[in-house]
């Protein structure tokens, strides 16, 4: 290892699924990097690999169902194929994750407190006073007011962003350098979504922990993140600072996401436009470019080639796409600025 | 929860009342006549008209409801003497206080229903937990099938295979009977264990059933996977988060089923020989005898409606959900 | 007519359970008419059961103690098995064959069966000296107690208290025990109980002109008519001796005070009893019992299928036990008959009880049809599906075996053809002109009745008749059939012999002048030719005279007015542990006699 090796790097990783229908490539060949203190946006459709990139970096999926391939370094440590006892000790330790609906992800069961102090006593060897202490400490960092007496009380008894609020306070407990946020904000009203986010970019400012943040949603990660990887069909097919590519996107699935999502300032009569068509099949993804039977620019890149052969994604910044750069730049600049506004 | 006990309590009672008169006026619809079983081989309608009255069946319906409940509160006189409450009344059929005989009596089903429960709530939730932990497997194949053929199994056939082979076949144990807990615990456990095991044989198919597969429902759980994401361990996931989910639609079969076993577990009492509640019902029935029918009747419903109070209440010790909405 | 055992109800529950699945298993092993016994290997064998057994017993044959059984130890606790729970152990309420067993062995009374090893059977004296003197025609009998007589406190047995006994029978509660002696004395139906209608309790007693205790030893009956069965009579378990001290009225069912070998040691009702040693019981003053075992330990709920299970295992505890009345379940009994070294530990008896079909007089008036009816009536194959051989003979005539005097005689040969005769019963019916007769057969919903009405709609219409089935609620089926303007032709009905002479089955089933609602004369015969040759019989002061009478009168009642046809008689199989000895069939009750059995 070199002293530049990133601090989370993911190289060729594939996760597949063993159904009865056959196997699911749910992760095709994914490689990504994140450095401390940085926010990496990975968006796309329902369906297209994001949520489970990150479960197998915490070995979170089903080992009889699941197969795993490629290469997860965290601070230097393999993590595939990794025994449990290992990933057990990275699992909210060195490494937490926040989930998208905190009514289900947190038991009914048990009282916030007692959730959040658990990790930590796990991975601490605290006392149950102490954990019980931490997990004060942590409602109160999260902006729960009246910790010590909330602390008791059972996550129904929460609202929707103060239960979000808990969950986080339960992945950072033990200070993670890595935090992975599944869709934090998805369950919350627009507001709440606000601060949710904001206490997330508070925290990472005083842990300088890396932060994963999935979404499909690209208003989410405008403010939030600084790198930026779309996800399409279990590829990532564009990356870059969020800057390029929310302003500048090459690939045409980016160029659709913007195209469907709302604005503030668009008129409530205008309708959205959405990606024609739907994600495709997992089972048997279509062979070539795997957006070409949804992708308007087919025709642009002329011939086969869509269909036949596989673009790759460049390092650095760019987008898997047939398309030379210069024509990605040309069509958006053309063609889909103007329809954003 | 002092508030929900007292209001479910006497909810129960209101039932209680209400069973208890629908069971004594649905009595005299029976087309028999409870004086037939006191008159002898000669019987001639005067010698029923004697019984009638020895027995105050010769008062209107609702006069001897009236009176029985009375008994039960406030004690009762009889013929024979005062009898205290709780009174319900003398056997029509063989002149005993009734209380007593149901006190006697109730300790067997006790046993019954308290041992074959605890087999069976411990081998079936044991046995859907394995299959769970490792389900897909060969083992959870196995105990699917196991539970099977148990779910498949009667109570009269197994229990007479099991005399058959244990008592009287291998000598291993002794018939099966009733000896009470205070005058000889090893002779209780061993006289009620072939009782127990057969009885459980039922049940266990079911609880492993359900518990299989609320297992591996709660293992599929958002909160079980935000679990085994904190780093907690694979044990301690599986039992405190998956099982615990597991546990509240278990504990609400369990009540219901461990009510009606109060009630009297019939067959098995009939297939072993022993003096539960379960015989005295039906022989109650049989022969027309109305006070210890209602006996049997209001033990019964008692237990079915206090498993289910204790259901609700062991509910939302499980659940804080229901605990406090 | 009444069941065997207890009510019509448990009758009932006895069919539905006991002989639900053995019909089948035993139509396969003995197929046929199910009249003989089969062979003598495996077959159930001869019953020593016959009419010559019977007699009254002698001054000497009254005398105590009984002969000794050979080979018989003492020491060591009987075990009996019973499914029903015993309704009583009050002697005044005790009538069916479990608790007559039972009483055996703490009550007695003023005379009692004497039963040797052979079967036969003496009526001798029990509490008295011998079996009675009779004078004034039949009407005064009287009794004379022996000496050394005791209660199980020590306390001497007196007339007093066996008028005590039989006036506490007059009392309301008194309802389930045979009243001959009480209506004898007082008053028939319930009229009697206007003559002391509290019983003794309230002070009163029946004037000396009716019952006299002259002295501590006299009992004198002064009857309204002459009965010379008075003998048998007194052998009910309730004429024996009650301390007034100890009547707890209702509650002495649960405490008797115990005047035979055995006393009430604890009772668990419903569930168990146990009796153990009366040490105050005198065997010089007993003909009939022994005091061999020290306990008997009697426990309820054992169904036929668990008992015979027990006793075919024979270990432990069970090689010690019995059943007073538990059959051998049916679907075992080839079973039994096979497994080696059951021989010496079972019998096949007949039972003084009989099935019959009665036919309702009133409706099918023609006696032409009726003896067509008894003519087609299939008795092998309904036997069959009562059981078969071990359950019971194929019925010739009205009266039992077990009956003094019986003959086997058959007017209707169904010995012969135990299937019945559709060609005679359809050319009897053409000579009447009622071809295609409509018969309304009402039978209980019970699993056998229900088998049987099937081969019995068979026979029927074969011999040309139209049979229309009428299905009646089992609890409901007595009082129903028991209903003199009921709406139907034939039923089947059943009795038992309160004692083994006539005068107990021939009038309460034909007499006339008994037809009421609740009464047993079920087929409504009123000939007044037959009421007088019953109250003939009656007067006649000997009852070994008798017998031949009865049997001649049922005869020609059975071949000329047909009120029904009898069916089969009952058998008892019973099977008990192979360390026990002394085992004996009692043939008046129908059940094992349990008072000279013997742990080995």
């Amino acid at each position: 290892m070199t002293a530049t090796t990133p601090f989370l790097s993911v190289r060729d990783l594939y996760v597949r699924f063993a159904t009865e229908d056959g196997t699911v490539k749910a992760v095709d060949g994914l490689s990504f990097e994140l450095e401390r203190g940085r926010t990496l946006g990975i968006v796309g459709e329902s369906g297209s690999g994001k949520s489970v990139t990150n479960l197998a970096v915490l070995g979170l999926h089903d080992p009889r169902t699941t197969e795993i391939e490629g290469e997860i370094l965290l601070d230097g440590q393999e993590l595939t194929g990794a025994p449990e006892s290992a990933l057990e000790k990275v699992r909210g330790h060195k490494a937490a994750m926040i989930f998208q609906d905190s009514l289900t992800a947190l038991s009914p069961y048990y009282t916030v407190g007692r959730q959040i102090a658990e990790p930590f006593r796990k991975h601490t060897g605290a006392t149950r006073r102490e954990a019980r202490l931490r997990a004060v400490e942590m409602l109160k960092r999260v902006g729960i007011p009246n910790p010590a007496l909330r602390v008791d009380d059972y996550p129904h008894q929460f609202s929707g962003g103060m239960r979000q609020r808990a969950m986080i306070a339960m992945a950072l407990v033990c200070d993670p350098q890595l935090l992975i946020a599944d869709e934090p904000t998805t369950a919350l009203d627009v507001t709440v979504q606000a601060q949710i986010l904001d206490l997330l970019k508070d925290l990472q400012q005083q842990t300088g922990s890396a932060i994963i943040l999935i979404t499909h949603d690209l208003g989410v990660v405008a403010h939030t993140v600084d790198e930026l990887l779309v996800m399409y069909a279990g590829r990532a097919v564009e990356r870059g600072t969020v800057r390029e590519v929310l302003g500048a996107p090459r690939h045409p699935y980016t160029w659709g996401l913007l195209g469907s999502m709302p604005r503030l300032t668009s008129d409530v009569e205008e309708p959205l436009s959405p990606i024609p068509g739907a994600p495709p099949s997992l089972l048997a993804p279509p062979p070539g470019c795997p957006f070409h039977p949804r992708c308007a620019s087919v025709a642009a890149v002329g011939g086969d080639r869509c269909r036949t052969e596989r673009p790759e994604l460049p390092a650095g910044r760019g987008a898997a796409c047939h398309l030379t750069p210069e024509r990605q730049r040309a069509i958006f600049a053309g063609q889909i600025k103007p329809r954003l506004r | 929860m002092l508030r929900f006990l007292v209001r479910r309590s006497l909810g129960a009672i209101v039932i209680i009342l209400l069973i208890s008169a629908i069971t004594f006026f649905l009595f005299f619809a029976l087309p028999s006549e409870p004086a037939l079983m006191s008159c002898g081989k000669n019987c001639t309608p005067d010698a029923l008209a004697v019984i009638n009255k020895n027995l105050g069946l010769d008062q209107p319906v609702p006069v001897q409801y009236w009176h029985y409940m009375q008994g039960i509160f406030m004690g009762r006189d009889f013929t024979v003497g005062h009898c205290p409450a709780p009174c319900f009344g003398y056997s029509f059929s063989n002149q005993q206080p009734v209380w007593g005989t149901i006190v006697d009596r109730f300790p067997t089903t006790l046993s019954i229903t308290l041992g074959g429960a605890a087999v069976f709530l411990v081998v079936g939730v044991g046995i859907g937990m394995i299959a769970a932990a490792f389900r897909g497997t060969w083992i959870d194949k196995f105990f699917s099938s196991l539970s099977l053929v148990g779910g498949a199994l009667q109570i009269y056939f197994v229990g007479v295979i099991a005399l058959a082979v244990l008592v009287s076949g291998l000598h291993w144990m002794d018939n099966p009977a009733y000896h009470p807990i205070t005058e000889d615990p090893v002779k209780w456990f061993t006289g009620m264990l072939i009782p127990w095991l057969v009885l459980s044989i039922i049940f266990i198919a079911n609880y492993s059933r359900m518990t299989r597969s609320q297992m591996v429902e709660q293992l599929g759980e958002d909160h079980v996977r935000t679990a085994r994401a904190k780093g907690l361990g694979r044990r301690t996931v599986f039992f405190r988060y998956a099982w615990r989910g597991a546990l509240a639609p278990i504990v609400t079969i369990f009540g219901i089923d461990l009510g009606s076993l109060f009630g009297g577990a019939i067959i098995t009492e009939f297939t072993f020989s022993l003096h539960g509640l379960g015989r005295l019902a039906v022989s109650s029935v049989s022969e027309t005898d109305l006070p210890t029918l209602m006996a049997v009747m209001l033990v019964g419903c008692t237990a079915i409606v206090v498993a289910n109070i204790v259901v609700d209440a062991a509910y939302a010790v499980i659940d804080p959900r229901v605990r406090l909405a | 007519m009444t069941p065997r055992t207890r009510s019509p109800r448990r009758r009932a529950r006895l069919a539905a359970t006991a002989l639900a699945a053995g019909a089948l298993v035993l139509s396969a092993c003995s197929s046929g008419g199910g009249g003989s016994g089969g062979d003598k290997d495996s077959g159930p064998g001869d019953d020593k059961t016959t009419a010559s057994n019977y007699s009254i017993g002698t001054k000497a044959d009254s005398t105590g103690p009984a002969p000794e059984v050979p080979g018989a130890k003492k020491g060591g606790a009987v075990g009996v098995l019973q499914r029903d729970a015993f309704n009583h152990l009050d002697p005044g309420q005790i009538y069916y064959a479990d608790v007559l067993a039972n009483q055996m062995l703490y009550n007695r009374s003023l005379t009692s069966y004497k039963v040797d090893d052979k079967g036969k059977v003496k009526v001798v004296g029990d509490l008295a000296t011998d079996a009675g003197t009779a004078s004034d025609g039949g009407k005064t009998w009287k009794f004379t107690l022996k000496d050394g007589l005791k209660f199980e406190d020590g306390s001497a047995v007196t007339a007093k208290d066996v008028r005590w006994g039989i006036e506490r029978l007059y009392a309301p509660f008194e309802t389930d025990g045979p009243l001959y002696i009480p209506q004898w004395l007082s008053g028939d139906g319930n009229d009697f109980r206007k003559a002391l209608p509290e019983g003794p309790y309230n002070g009163k007693h029946l004037p000396s002109s009716v019952l006299d205790t002259p002295d501590d030893k006299t009992i004198i009956f002064h009857f309204r008519q002459p009965h010379a069965d008075t003998p048998f009579a007194t052998a009910m378990p309730n004429i024996g001796a009650v301390k007034q001290a100890k009547d707890t009225k209702q509650k002495y069912d649960n405490a008797p005070f115990s005047s035979g070998p055995y006393k009430v040691g604890e009772y668990k009702v419903g569930k168990s009893l146990t009796l153990v040693r009366n040490e105050h019981w005198d065997p010089k003053t007993d003909p009939i019992r022994h005091q061999y075992a020290d306990r008997f330990e009697i426990s309820f709920g054992h169904q036929f299928a668990d008992s015979t299970r027990r006793f075919l295992a024979d270990q432990g505890g069970d090689k010690n036990a019995l059943s007073f009345s538990n059959a051998v379940a049916p679907e075992m009994t080839e079973k039994v008959l096979k497994q080696a070294g059951t021989k010496a530990r079972r019998f096949v008896e007949i039972q003084p009880y009989v099935d019959y079909i009665s036919f309702n007089t009133d409706r099918l008036k023609d006696a032409k049809v009726r003896k067509a009816l008894a003519y087609a009536m299939p008795n092998g194959q309904i036997l069959q599906q009562n059981g078969g051989a071990t359950a019971g003979v194929v019925a010739t005539n009205y009266l039992s075996p077990a009956m003094d005097g019986y003959r086997p005689t058959d007017p209707f040969q169904k010995k012969a053809n135990p299937a019945g005769q559709p060609e005679k019963a359809k050319a009897l019916l053409k000579e009447a002109g009622k071809l295609g007769q409509e018969i309304v057969y009402a039978y209980a919903n019970t699993d056998v009745q229900q088998k049987v009405s099937v081969v019995v709609t068979q026979a029927l219409e074969r011999a040309g008749f139209t049979v229309q089935k009428k299905e009646v609620d089992a609890n409901t089926y007595r009082t129903a059939i028991a209903e003199v303007k009921n709406k139907f032709d034939i039923y089947r009905s059943s009795w038992g012999a309160d004692w083994p002479v006539s005068s107990t089955v021939v009038p309460p089933l034909f007499d006339g002048r008994q037809v009421a609602d609740g009464a047993q004369n079920y087929g409504h015969l009123k000939n007044s030719g037959v009421d007088s040759e019953i109250d003939r019989i009656n007067a006649i002061p000997d009852v070994k005279k008798a017998a031949p009478e009865w049997q001649k009168l049922a005869d020609k009642i059975l071949e000329e007015d047909v009120p029904g046809v009898p069916v089969f008689y009952n058998r008892q199989f019973s099977l008990w542990g192979s360390n026990l000895g002394g085992v004996r069939y009692h043939p008046v009750y129908g059940t094992v006699d349990p008072t000279s059995v013997y742990v080995k």
